[in-house]
Order: C-alpha cells, then sequence, then structure tokens
C-alpha cells in the first residue's frame, strides 16, 4: 500500500489544511493543478473560506473513505450520511450557498449534485410563499422593478401601436 | 391647413385609445396556451398573479432591458434586504443544475419570478426530459404533427386579427406619415408572438391543460366493450391533470356518431405504432417471416366505411400439420393461419387465413375484413396484450 502524499490546501483567510492526495483529488480543479505540478507548496484557494473548506473536506474524505472500505459501505448509508450533512437546520441558507460556489470552484461533481438536488427539494416544499428568507428571491423588490418597467414600455408602446 | 392637422390629430388620439383594448385579445390569445394551468399553488400566489400577467405580456418586449439590469437588481436588492446571496446570484451552470432537477409545476413557477428566470425555465432542453418522462409512451410522430398542424392554426388566427388592426393603422399612416413609427411597428413583429407558444413547455403545458387533443390508440375501446376486446382503434385524447385520465374521442363508425369514452387511464393508451392512418390499409413486410407461434396485430373492420382497429393475435400451424416442432413445414406454406385464442374453439372469430405471398384487404360483409399485419417483435407489446386478456372466453 503506497504511502499517500499529504497536499496543503490554503483557504481564502490564510488557514492551511493538510489533506491525503487521495482526499484532495476529489476535486478535479485540484487535481489538474496537482498533475500540473503545482501543488509543491500550498495550493491557495481564494474562492472557499476555511468554514466551508472544513465541510468539504470532511465530505470528501467520507466518500474516499466509502468507495475504499473493505466491507463495502452501503449505499443507503452513504446516501444518509449525505442527507444528515447537509440537513437544513445544520446547515443555514449562506452555508449551503457557499457550499454550492464551493463544489462548482473546486469541481466537486457529487456535492454540487447534492446542493443543487438541496434546493431543488427546497423550491419544492416551499412553493412560493411571497417572502421565503431560504430563497431569498426578496421578491417583493424584483416585483416593483418589474411592474414599473413593464408599465412605462407599455405605455411606450401603446404610443407606437406595437401590440 | 392647420385645421386638418388639428383633425387628424384628434383622431389619431382617439384611435390611440381605442387600439390597445384590440390588441391585448390577440396576444391573450396566444398566451391561453400558457395561462390555465390548474395547480392550486400558482393561482395562491396572489400577489404575482396580476404582476404575471402584466410580467407575461410585457417580458418579450423588456427581455434585453432585464437582462443588462440583472446583475443591478440583485446587487440594488441585496443592499436593500439583509446582504444575503439569492439564487439568482449564483453561477450559471449551477442555477442550470438545480433548474434540471425541479419538477414540472415548480419550473414552471420559476418561470414567473422574473424575465432572467423566465429565459432559463422556458427552454427546451429542460422540458423535453420532462415530456419523455411523462408523455413518452403515448406521444408518437403523428401528434407531433398534429402539434405543429395546431399551433400553425393559431398563429393564423392570431395574424389575421392583428392583419385588421394592421390595416387601420397603415391607413392612418397614410394620413399622417410617420416613418419612424412605421418601422418601429415592423420591428416589433418578430417580438408579437412570443417565444414560448413554439417550444417544448407549450406543448407540455398544452398537454396538461387537455387544451390540445392528440391522437393515440386505445386498448379494449368502450370499456372492454365485449365487441372490442384484444383490439386497440385510434382515438383523439384529452387530458384532464385532476383525474389524471384521459377522454377519449373515436372517429365515428360510418353513419353512426363516434363514442366518447372517459376516464381512460394510461395503461390503456400507446402511441401509433406505425404510421398508417386508421382508414388506410398497411403494407405488411412481415409476411415471409410468420411462422407458428409469432405474435402478430392485424387490421379488421366490420365493413368498408368504418376505420381499422388493430387485432391481437398468434400465427397457427396448417390443419394439416400436427403441431410437431421437428415435422412442422408451414413457414413455407404460402397460407398462414392466423388464430385469436381469446374465442371459444367453435366462434367464427377464432381462425382466418391469409395468403403470405399476396396479402391485400380480404373479407366480406359478413365476417368483417382484415387488413395490414405486424409482427410483434417487442416483449413489452406482447405483455401488454396479455395483461388485457379477457377473463372469459368469447364467442
Amino acid at each position: 500500500m503506497a504511502s499517500s502524499r499529504k497536499i496543503t490546501l490554503r483557504s481564502s483567510d490564510g488557514e492551511s489544511f493538510e489533506v491525503e492526495e487521495a482526499v484532495a483529488v476529489e476535486s478535479q480543479t485540484i487535481k489538474h493543478m496537482i498533475e500540473d505540478d503545482c501543488a509543491d507548496n500550498a495550493i491557495p484557494l481564494p474562492n472557499v473560506t476555511s468554514k466551508i473548506l472544513a465541510k468539504v473536506i470532511e465530505y470528501c474524505k467520507k466518500h474516499v473513505d466509502a468507495s475504499k472500505a473493505e466491507d463495502r459501505v452501503n449505499d443507503e448509508d452513504l446516501k444518509a450520511w449525505d442527507a444528515a450533512f447537509i440537513k437544513v437546520d445544520q446547515v443555514d441558507q449562506a452555508t449551503l450557498f457557499d457550499l454550492i460556489l464551493a463544489a462548482n470552484y473546486l469541481n466537486i461533481k457529487s456535492l454540487l449534485d447534492l446542493t443543487c438536488q438541496t434546493v431543488a427539494d427546497m423550491i419544492k416544499g416551499n412553493l412560493f410563499p411571497v417572502r421565503n428568507e431560504w430563497l431569498n428571491f426578496t421578491f417583493s423588490i424584483a416585483n416593483r422593478e418589474l411592474v414599473l418597467v413593464c408599465l412605462t414600455e407599455w405605455v411606450a408602446h401603446r404610443r407606437l401601436f406595437c401590440s | 391647413m392647420l385645421i386638418f392637422f388639428l383633425f387628424t390629430c384628434l383622431s389619431f388620439i382617439l384611435f390611440l385609445k381605442s387600439l390597445p383594448l384590440k390588441s391585448l385579445p390577440a396576444w391573450a390569445s396566444e398566451m391561453t396556451l400558457l395561462s390555465p394551468w390548474s395547480y392550486q399553488e400558482f393561482f395562491a400566489f396572489r400577489t404575482s398573479s396580476l404582476m404575471n400577467s402584466f410580467g407575461r405580456s410585457c417580458i418579450p418586449l423588456t427581455r434585453s432591458k432585464m437582462s443588462i439590469n440583472n446583475s443591478n437588481l440583485s446587487s440594488r436588492v441585496d443592499n436593500v434586504e439583509t446582504g444575503e446571496m439569492s439564487v439568482l446570484d449564483l453561477p450559471d451552470l449551477v442555477l442550470e443544475c438545480i433548474l434540471e432537477r425541479l419538477p414540472p409545476a415548480e419550473l414552471f413557477s420559476m418561470a414567473g419570478v422574473c424575465s432572467y428566470l423566465r429565459n432559463r425555465c422556458i427552454s427546451d432542453h429542460l422540458w423535453e426530459s420532462h415530456m419523455k418522462q411523462k408523455w413518452g409512451r403515448v406521444i408518437g410522430p403523428a401528434a407531433y404533427r398534429e402539434w405543429k398542424r395546431y399551433i400553425a392554426s393559431r398563429r393564423e388566427i392570431c395574424n389575421l386579427k392583428q392583419g385588421k388592426q394592421k390595416g387601420l393603422v397603415r391607413l392612418l399612416f397614410a394620413i399622417w406619415p410617420l416613418s419612424w413609427t412605421k418601422s418601429k411597428l415592423d420591428n416589433s413583429e418578430k417580438q408579437r408572438i412570443p417565444p414560448p407558444a413554439d417550444s417544448i413547455m407549450s406543448w407540455y403545458l398544452a398537454l396538461e391543460t387537455g387544451k390540445f387533443c392528440f391522437p393515440a390508440q386505445v386498448y379494449n375501446r368502450e370499456n372492454g366493450h365485449v365487441g372490442f376486446m384484444l383490439s386497440c382503434y385510434d382515438a383523439k385524447l384529452s387530458y384532464d391533470s385532476r383525474t389524471d385520465t384521459f377522454q377519449a374521442r373515436y372517429p365515428p363508425h360510418g353513419r353512426r356518431a363516434g363514442a366518447i369514452e372517459s376516464n381512460v387511464t394510461w395503461d390503456r393508451l400507446r402511441a401509433q405504432p406505425v404510421d398508417t392512418p386508421p382508414h388506410d390499409l398497411h403494407i405488411s413486410d412481415c409476411l415471409n417471416d410468420l411462422q407458428p407461434g409469432d405474435h402478430i396485430e392485424i387490421q379488421w373492420r366490420r365493413n368498408k366505411e368504418f376505420p381499422y382497429g388493430w387485432w391481437y393475435g398468434v400465427v397457427g400451424h396448417l390443419e394439416s400439420c400436427d403441431g410437431n416442432v421437428n415435422y412442422c413445414r408451414c413457414h413455407n406454406s404460402g397460407t398462414v393461419i392466423l388464430e385469436f385464442r381469446q374465442y371459444a374453439p367453435g366462434s367464427r372469430w377464432r381462425h382466418t387465413a391469409i395468403n403470405r405471398r399476396n396479402h391485400g384487404e380480404e373479407g366480406n360483409e359478413a365476417d368483417g375484413f382484415y387488413g395490414g399485419i405486424r409482427k410483434l417483435k417487442n416483449e413489452r407489446e406482447i405483455s401488454m396484450w396479455k395483461i388485457l386478456w379477457p377473463t372469459e372466453v368469447l364467442e
């Protein structure tokens, strides 16, 4: 069993995280950086804060361990772990969005799928109450702007005979 | 000269006042494809429903403006509210990822939030997967052609109404030449037909609301009427989303009026398997392949005025053959025996013989006319017929 290399990741607020290479390459972005030999020193991740990076590393570790395990961790168990990881009262909205952006930047497909599915489920569950702090469409403001724009256009086009 | 000028001004303004009332219905008739969506959630969203009807009629005109303002809008919004991120701030790819995971009702609601989301949510590839998932089994090429005809005819009606308006407007222009406003009118023609009318989203909604009746086939028509057991007939179907069933309109049988059947469930429907219209003879291409034990469907009708239905049968052995697999030479014979085992052995519907070399429509007024044959290769189709097998033997 080859001893895996340790990779250092530095978050935007200067904190360093040491992880095994197998965990780090769950992220396609980091994988390409390592392949391009940019990883001798710490890999800087200017778009990811330490709080989010810690969570991402926790996710990647779990998934790497699950695929490596001798006794084949049950798919159901992993799904249950994912659900607990992303659970609405554990993760507030800002963190969820930060996780999505981090997963997108770091190119971790499974985390991106998980977080996007969570947002989709939230949309399904809270079908448009006007002010939904989770969805944060700030719909009332957008509404007013849109109505104003529409009104001016409608009046303008009335004069120009356009239907 | 001045009086004439003032007069045209006045008539101009009066005409202006009357015009928008005529223009909205033409627009609205295109929009009815989208509007009567029966989900309670959509109607429960009362604060936005007025905005939506406004927004929808304005959005194509304001699209370019809104997309420029989009980033400004969300940042303006951030300053006013708590400064938190909103879904609109997510990168395009991520938003796409989320939208792909939404079910149709939510996708439709999202399209009503703002024009940026509307443009994302009406795109064809999102709705294509929903179409395939829900309607894939019952919608075929015939339904698609029917849909094209439907939107073309609606567009004609729309253009006719607008053409009349344009005629009047052009007359007015002749009195008061304003070439710059004329060019504005021409430009707006491109935006006049709203994009969704031609899109998969529009098709999906037209199917869901039952506005569009599509051609398909119904098994065991008229609630398993004994005269139609193990047959499949063409009909026009319209969907009722409340009961999740269909209403089927069968074409008239000769002088007898067309029948209507309600509460047809999904499992009794299929898209037309071949592109032959119900009154036409299907050209059989499998005659040389037919062997005892093959599952087939054959066209049959009572008389030449009626449309064909497709009836299920099995290729049987010739009378001279004892059924022994090793000695059976039935597949070399010029005659093919078809068995309809749902009927009792003595019944006149149990057997029929057809000429392998030269098969067209055959029959008589008493026994009906047998038409084209289709060999069933798909296991799913065969098992479908077996599921529908009558509980009692027919006469």
